[in-house]
């Protein structure tokens, strides 16, 4: 352990809140310091965590006690281990660039100064999930990320929809987390430590117990949006387009992917074959289901779902070093293509809607290009970055003979190609199907700085130039899948890989078929409205409505009725009758002059009782 | 010249007692004048309690610096839970005082007064060493509770008025009878009933029946709005002028948690045997169905009175699983929550009050998009109802969390309706939030900005409410604040219940056949 190294933590976790509280107080009217400041904040922060990482002798370990709760020790500290230096680096990293990138894109909006100090407190936020020590700074941390995303997508208050997304993203969170704080009272209970490096000490002598990965399991269905929890992260896209970069595609979702590895030992065979199979189901799911969005947001937003799907199923086949992989590449290439995103909606005037874009290729070229990169990555063509852990990924599923992920895998492949193909085909191909998209630019550079940084480079070559591109120190943990991943004709994740590319090949002429309609809408509308997916949705607004809203008003019904009425009357009527036994007189109407007498006669009545002891 | 800390105590519990006799008794005082008293009397034990509580926290100062003896059960003492609720009760009473003082009321020197009186007698609550002086206080600031709400309260003060006179004076009456009752068994005289002689001699007393229990859980439950005792409180915060909500709901009504973990918890076995469960079941449903009823409120200081009433429910658990396990977590835990709830309850009704004096309403389904005319009062309402769900940073979190940590033990689906009030909690605030101040502004309150246009949040308003929501920060950052002062004493209470409880068991039998598996807890 290396004292200055735990200092420099020190100023990498409470830097962003120091300044989100002086933005948020001083500079509520000064927006565009209040963007400049935070920013360069994410910029100190990404070189302090460069430098940790750089130095970082081995794992950082720092511990202090908070309080004492009975014997019950509470705790905050750092374990800066192989996988926490990784996360380190990609959120510091891709957070600093995305912060630039907020500068362009929000350069007329009023509320800046509220924007900016909402992603300091996120990062705050972040980080400290990424350094905590143990369980319960982790879910302090994590319930900090909820409120940052809850702030950062009700930042356009003013719209219901915004309204509605961002209290429904806070309490699908909480459902999870409540999950997560049974698990916590489980471990606590069960083996009297919340700390990381302890409970991986004392692994019981019968395997650790199946309830504790359950619960603290459920803690990552919220945040990573995992069925049956992942209703909120497409709404989530209400936000402004640098919150879905950062929050709701490269770090904070893929936080649960993290803190799973995180507590990997913890996790029995029963639990990982649910995530397994409910991570699989949810990559095919979130896939198909983006070929049915126009809002090139919502689109992007399903294939999180799905990658996130990606990096669970590869938690449940028992690699989370696979995870961690294709969450940092990931976090790459979805980071650019939300940015991209951005910048399209930016330079088409705040159109999100993919049917009304088009060719915008020579239009916006930089943007185009990095797009384009990231979207090849996504699809996982040979030696871009998210080849290198997707295939990784597919790969080990055949391996491990599990056919199920496998083949939930290689629809999830398949529908990757498609998607992009279509949203490449719909925006940057053809002809501009609005007057916004024929009168969109290039964003300035605060913008095409961070997409060509983020998108040419890092979704490029973040695979096979990872020495150059990240510290040694954080790739521990990933460098033996990503030194082992090679290209073979004979692996089978190779064809599905291939196979896909070809589909992708066929859905870019299939989308040009007819300009400004979705060709599949057109074919088969049935399809296509399936793929819509809001029966969730429904069901969980029909238990809402129909079966919680009227539970609890009959329960309310029944206190006023029996609770108020019986007892209150019983009492109503029990004192005076007794008072007024005595005074001769009935105190009924609400004399309560009369009452505070008696109240006070009757104090001093006992208190000469005890004089006279 | 260095003041002792006894004299500090006697000063921060009868400035306000003076400052509001002087403004009843010359009711004709110019407002300037008498403003000056009153802000005074709200503000000299803001400053004494929280240098109290630091000096107590402080390893160099002894217990006996902080005992002044009075005569019939006057003497002041703090002690490891009553220094940080006095600090508490002090910090809500000045914001309420702000609030009060800004008011235009009739009578205004006598509101101030009553609310003054109201304030010492909460502060002199945590303050006193004595039995009796507990009790007398507590009536001290409740009868100006009940007048203040009949005469200077909102829609159906009356009923509500006449309610919570009701309710609290049956409670107050179980409560007493126990306490006399135990005091009697104890056998202590009048001049020696300490409240911690009281609990060492019930201790070490004979045992007592658990009616006795039953009447001090009931009737101070009653006072802290126990399910099924909680019809007064609602109404009653609702009804009540906003300072008086404030003081009432966030300080006020820990008189009865503070009288059931000092004097039930420790030792009067309330969480063991048939009693134990009824109070388990009726702390869940506190929990849990006034959760529920949260949900269907309409009205956003309704809502607040509720979700008032439904946060006690962990803060009861707390006490009973202490009394269970004896372990001290469960108690230290409530009383965290206790604290915090005082600070978060009494910001909200605080912010609750600025958003109806410029809707013109506490219906939900009137208000909406206030955030765009008054950015600085959401933002502080938002801070305010997220300390009160319990987000971490805030001082409510460590008590929440804390309480559902203590309560491991229980079965799991049980554990789970408990937990589930971090989700329907943040159900009903966040949507009360969302009703208020996002989406576009309503109709109604589009017609009533033409009429009275209204602004942000005044100085003072957002002075009183960062006062209590930095008070929250504080201890939620630094949360051995408050740990540091209650866990000895915790501590030491957990131990007694369980002495209690080895004085309940019969005698073993020698060499008893082994009993059939008894379903452990």
């Amino acid at each position: 352990m290396s004292p200055d190294l735990s200092c420099l933590v020190h100023w990498i976790l409470f830097l962003p809140l120091v300044v989100a509280a002086f933005s948020a107080v001083v500079l509520r009217r000064a927006g565009t310091i209040a963007a400049w400041l935070s920013t360069a904040t994410a910029f100190v922060i990404a070189y302090l965590a460069w430098i940790v990482l750089s130095q970082v002798p081995g794992d950082l370990v720092w511990h202090v006690k908070l309080a004492n709760f009975g014997q019950m020790e509470l705790g905050f500290g750092y374990l800066l281990n192989a996988h926490a230096r990784l996360m380190l680096f990609v959120v510091s990293f891709v957070a600093a660039w995305i912060h630039l990138f907020s500068i362009g894109y929000m350069a007329d909006d009023e509320a800046k100064g509220r924007f900016f100090a909402g992603l300091s407190i996120f990062m705050f936020s972040i980080l400290g999930i990424v350094v905590a020590d143990n369980l319960l700074m982790t879910f302090i941390f994590w319930e900090l990320v909820g409120f940052s995303s809850y702030m950062l997508i009700a930042h356009y208050f003013d719209k219901d929809f915004a309204a509605a997304a961002s209290k429904k993203a806070f309490i699908t969170n909480r459902v999870g987390d409540l999950g997560f704080i049974l698990g916590l009272a489980f471990c606590l209970q069960h083996f009297g430590t919340l700390n990381f490096a302890d409970l991986a000490a004392h692994q019981p002598a019968g395997g650790w117990p199946i309830a504790l990965g359950a619960l603290l399991m459920c803690g990552f269905l919220g945040k990573s949006a995992q069925f049956p929890l992942h209703v909120w992260l497409t709404d989530a896209m209400a936000g402004p387009t640098p919150v879905s970069a950062l929050i709701h595609a490269a770090t904070m979702v893929a936080a649960g992917v993290y803190f799973m590895a995180r507590i990997f030992f913890l996790m029995t065979p029963e639990v990982l074959e649910i995530i397994a199979i409910s991570g699989a189901s949810m990559a095919a799911l979130g896939g198909l289901c983006a070929l049915a969005q126009t809002d090139i947001k919502k689109s992007l937003a399903y294939s999180t779902l799905a990658h996130l799907g990606i990096m669970a199923c590869a938690l449940g086949l028992g690699h989370p070093e696979l995870a961690l992989l294709h969450m940092t590449m990931h976090a790459f290439f979805k980071a650019t293509l939300f940015l991209g995103a951005g910048s399209v909606i930016h330079g088409c005037h705040h159109e999100q809607n993919m049917l009304q874009m088009g060719g915008l290729l020579k239009k916006m070229p930089i943007t185009a290009t990095a797009f384009i990169i990231a979207t090849l990555s996504n699809c996982a063509v040979p030696f871009f970055a998210g080849w290198y852990s997707k295939d990784a990924i597919i790969e080990a599923a055949f391996h491990g003979h599990h056919y199920v992920a496998f083949g939930l895998l290689a629809i999830a492949a398949l529908a990757t190609c498609l998607y992009s193909a279509r949203m490449v085909r719909l925006v940057f191909l053809g002809s501009a199907q609005s007057e916004a998209a024929e009168h969109a630019h290039e964003s300035p550079w605060t913008m095409t700085v961070p997409l060509v940084i983020l998108g040419v480079v890092f979704s490029l070559a973040a695979g096979f130039a990872t020495s150059f591109l990240i510290p040694a120190n954080a790739t521990v943990s990933i460098a033996e899948p990503l030194h082992e991943m090679a290209f073979s004709f004979t692996a089978p994740a190779t064809w599905v890989g291939l196979l896909s590319l070809l589909a992708g090949w066929a859905a870019l002429k299939f989308y040009g078929i007819f300009p400004g309609k979705d060709s599949l809408q057109v074919f088969s509308p049935r399809t296509y409205h399936l793929l819509e997916h809001r029966w969730v949705d429904s069901f969980y607004e029909w238990y809402l409505h129909k079966v919680q809203r009227r539970a609890a008003e009959f329960i309310a019904f029944l206190d006023l009725l029996l609770i108020n009425g019986v007892i209150g009357r019983w009492i109503a009527a029990g004192i005076p009758a007794v008072l007024g036994y005595f005074t001769g007189r009935t105190l009924h109407r609400g004399q309560t002059r009369g009452y505070a007498l008696w109240i006070i006669l009757g104090t001093l009545l006992l208190a000469w009782c005890f004089l006279a002891r | 010249m260095q003041i002792s800390p006894s004299v500090l105590l006697l000063i921060a519990v009868y400035t306000p007692i003076l400052t509001g006799l002087i403004l009843l008794t010359l009711r004709k005082l110019p407002q300037s004048f008498a403003s000056g008293f009153a802000l005074g009397g709200f503000a000299i034990p803001g400053v004494i309690a929280p240098w109290l509580l630091a000096k107590w926290l402080s390893p160099n100062t002894e217990i006996q610096q902080f005992i002044s003896e009075g005569p019939w059960g006057f003497g002041m003492g703090l002690n490891g839970l009553g220094a940080p609720l006095l600090a508490m009760t002090a910090f809500v009473g000045l914001a309420a005082g702000i609030k009060a003082l800004t008011q235009e009321v009739e009578a205004r020197n006598t509101y101030l007064g009553l609310i003054l009186f109201m304030f010492g007698g909460t502060l002199g609550v945590f303050a006193t060493t004595h039995l009796i002086g507990f009790y007398f206080f507590h009536e001290f600031a409740l009868v100006p509770t009940f007048i203040l709400t009949l005469f200077w309260g909102g829609e159906g003060r009356r009923s509500a008025a006449m309610q919570m006179a009701l309710y609290l004076t049956a409670g107050a009456m179980a409560s007493l009878a126990g306490l006399l009752i135990a005091l009697d068994a104890s056998g202590l005289s009048f001049n020696e009933a300490t409240l911690v002689r009281v609990v060492e001699a019930l201790a070490e007393g004979p045992h007592l029946p658990q009616a006795t229990a039953a009447l001090i859980l009931f009737g101070l439950g009653t006072l802290a709005s126990l399910f099924p005792f909680h019809s007064w409180a609602a109404p009653g915060y609702s009804a009540a002028p906003t300072p008086v909500s404030m003081l009432h709901a966030g300080a006020l009504k820990k008189f009865g948690l503070y009288g059931i973990i000092l004097l039930g918890a420790s030792s009067l076995h309330l969480s063991q045997g048939t009693l134990g469960n009824w109070f388990l079941g009726l702390a869940v449903a506190n929990v849990f169905v006034v959760g529920l009823i949260c949900l269907v409120q309409r009205d956003l200081k309704q809502l607040l009175s509720w979700s008032s009433v439904a946060h006690m429910g962990p803060i009861f658990l707390g006490i009973w699983v202490a009394g269970t396990n004896g372990k001290a977590a469960g108690l230290d835990a409530a009383a965290f929550l206790m604290v915090a709830h005082g600070l978060s309850c009494a910001a909200l009704f605080l912010l609750g009050n600025a958003v109806r004096t410029r809707a013109g309403t506490y219906r939900l389904d009137s208000l909406g998009g206030m955030a765009s005319r008054s950015p600085i009062l959401a933002a502080l309402f938002i801070a305010a109802t997220m300390a009160s769900i319990g987000l971490p940073g805030f001082g409510n979190f460590w008590g929440e969390i804390g309480v559902f940590l203590s309560l491991g033990g229980l079965p799991l689906w049980l554990q789970a309706i408990v937990a589930s009030t971090v989700v329907i909690s943040a159900v009903y605030s966040l949507r009360a939030v969302a009703a208020t101040f996002f989406g576009p502004a309503t109709e109604a309150l589009e017609e009533r900005y033409r009429v009275a246009p209204f602004g942000d949040l005044g100085l003072a308003e957002i002075g009183a409410a960062s006062f209590l929501l930095g008070a929250s920060l504080v201890i939620g950052f630094c949360p051995a604040i408050i740990t540091r002062s209650t866990n000895p004493v915790m501590t030491d209470i957990a131990a007694y219940s369980q002495r209690a409880e080895i004085k309940l068991s019969k005698p073993a039998p020698q060499r008893a056949p082994q009993s059939p598996a008894t379903p452990a807890r």
